[in-house]
């Protein structure tokens, strides 16, 4: 029972980016790869301020809600300012240059050793009744995602990844669009991000490093790119996956390598037969 | 300050072998190859494997490992981006990112996390103009800048060279004058791999080969790349030498006398360069025009 509510609480935790990261890089087509770059910056700011400098964590939850805006704003500056493969490059680049800070700055992020002896705070210390709450917040979080899937938002942002300038002659405002949803993928971000942390009362930087930004491009993709069910349905079968890998009987040292080279066919074969949807060609006369 | 100079001149060789290679493959066929990293090291493994365990003699090995990075690239280049670049020249971003996964396992399961060093012996540093470098050192520097001298030389002295730099100008042109594109697209991935396990086997021989070392090589590589400015063979080994120097100027110097930064910023280098480069100047520093009609 405590492993099946860990499934639970681990899929609900991944659901809020994932289902961000498919607006941006599933609807939006926008070549974003630095989605972990938002969680490093919301989730070390909420924590370096409640647990070293002891905030309130209503407080230190602004903050990081601020922190992570500012984040998402510039990297949707950067998206609407670079090419879409440089700002695919320029995105990992970012993401790396955070985690970079995050283990050097070891008098204030405690560096690879992590941060550790979270509170469950403000949170229920049961974790039947945690995982209820990150159950509802999550489904929630997907009511919200499928709605503006389905608004004028989400049929808007299709329009324009199928072709800027026809979107854009439309009427269509890029800079709106792009703003909006690199702010909600900043949110999922957060949300997970406090979640997480206080679920597993440590915070360790290797949770955020480019393997883990991988497995959002693995949900996004195999679960069809834009799609709220298919990605949610994708996210919940590749965590179950991954959790239960460990049951299988193979010796501990073989579950890490036989996990990544199972992950990258299973990726493989996901753009193998979305080789003609991940990035439409543009439709000519 | 001169063993900096000598450090950087190590690091950069291995560098510009593996940035020469993405330049030209990036210069052709616009795909990035996030599986660069792992290529390099599939080559230094099987030269450690090759010569190490099986104890087949150096020079057999190295061919060993340069073979093993021809057939690998030779692999990948059929699999992974002939079926998607075609439709879509992002596709093989993300099918490179699953081979980078699937060679990281493969890497892991064959190799296991400990470092391996393909040359255990003759390590011995020599004192040399008030720094000290070991002969495998020296002989890595002169061999990188041979198979430069000879790279250049293909590409500018002979026939085939003219081909390749025309079909790098404009792919569609060149094929119009009978010159088989898609046999050189191939030809230039291969060589992209080798020069890559050459990488590969500089590091095994110089230092430890270590799986983890697979990304920030391939970020190193872009780095040279974009900075050269994205095509340009030349401006990307000048760049992978400048940012190799770079790195160890800024972990190895104690700016204004007081400040002194952490060897573990060292890789934010070649990050730094990236995004300044993308932000200020895209087209890099020697961005070579193409012709249109």
């Amino acid at each position: 029972m405590t492993f099946f509510l860990h499934i639970v609480a681990m899929i609900c935790i991944l659901l809020f980016p994932v289902l961000g990261y498919n607006l941006v890089f599933g609807k939006g087509k926008i070549m974003h790869f630095g989605q972990e770059a938002q969680s490093i910056v919301a989730v070390y700011t909420l924590l370096v301020l409640t647990t070293q400098m002891h905030l309130s964590y209503g407080f230190s939850f602004f903050c990081a809600l601020l922190a992570v805006s500012c984040v998402s704003l510039a990297l949707a500056w950067l998206s609407l300012r670079l090419t879409p493969d440089g700002f695919g490059v320029l995105s990992i680049a970012l993401q790396l240059m955070f985690l970079a800070v995050v283990l050097n700055w070891q008098s204030v992020t405690r560096g690879a050793l992590g941060i550790s002896g979270i509170p469950r705070a403000p949170w229920p210390e049961a974790q039947g009744l945690f995982v209820m709450i990150m159950v509802s917040s999550a489904v929630l979080w997907i009511a919200c995602m499928w709605v503006i899937d389905t608004s004028i938002i989400g049929r808007q942002l299709a329009a324009l990844s199928e072709h800027p300038w026809y979107g854009e002659a439309q009427g269509i405002s890029r800079r709106r669009l792009h703003i909006i949803v690199f702010l909600l993928s900043g949110v999922g971000s957060l949300l997970s991000g406090a979640f997480y942390s206080s679920y597993i009362a440590f915070l360790s930087p290797s949770d955020y490093d480019f393997p883990a930004m991988i497995f959002f491009v693995m949900c996004v993709v195999a679960g069809r790119p834009g799609s709220v069910r298919g990605v949610t349905i994708a996210t919940i079968l590749l965590v179950v996956l991954r959790e239960g890998i460990r049951f299988i009987g193979l010796p501990i040292h073989l579950i890490g390598p036989v996990r990544l080279i199972l992950f990258g066919l299973i990726l493989f074969v996901a753009v193998w037969i979305r080789r003609d949807s991940l990035f439409p060609r543009q439709r000519t006369v | 300050m001169l063993q900096l100079l000598i450090n950087g001149l190590i690091a950069g060789s291995l560098a510009a072998l593996i940035a020469g290679g993405l330049a030209l493959v990036y210069g052709i066929l616009g795909v990035f190859n996030l599986a660069l990293g792992q290529m390099v090291l599939i080559g230094g493994y099987t030269t450690w494997w090759l010569h190490q365990v099986m104890g087949v003699s150096l020079f057999l090995s190295i061919l060993g490992g340069m073979g093993t990075g021809a057939l690998l690239s030779w692999g990948v280049f059929a699999v992974f981006i002939v079926p998607f670049y075609k439709r879509h020249r992002f596709l093989p971003l993300v099918t490179t990112i699953a081979l980078g996964m699937i060679l990281d396992g493969l890497i892991l399961l064959a190799f296991q996390e400990s470092p391996r060093s393909i040359i255990t012996e003759g390590k011995m540093p020599i004192r040399f103009m008030g720094t000290y470098l070991n002969l495998p050192q020296m002989i890595m520097i002169m061999l990188t800048v041979l198979l430069l001298c000879l790279f250049a030389w293909v590409m500018h002295g002979t026939a085939f060279g003219r081909r390749l730099r025309a079909v790098v100008q404009h792919d569609y042109a060149a094929m119009s004058l009978g010159i088989r594109a898609p046999v050189l697209h191939r030809l230039i991935f291969i060589a992209s791999g080798v020069l890559a396990a050459c990488g590969g086997i500089f590091i095994g021989v110089d230092m430890n080969l270590s799986p983890t070392l697979a990304f920030p090589l391939t970020i190193k590589a872009y780095a040279a790349v974009i900075a050269g400015g994205k095509g340009n063979v030349w401006g990307a080994i000048f760049c992978a030498y400048a940012i190799s120097l770079l790195e160890q100027l800024v972990v190895g110097v104690h700016w204004f006398g007081t400040l002194y930064i952490p060897a573990g910023f060292q890789s934010t280098v070649a990050l730094l360069v990236i995004i300044l480069f993308l932000l200020l100047r895209p087209q890099g520093l020697f961005s070579s025009t193409t012709r249109a009609a």
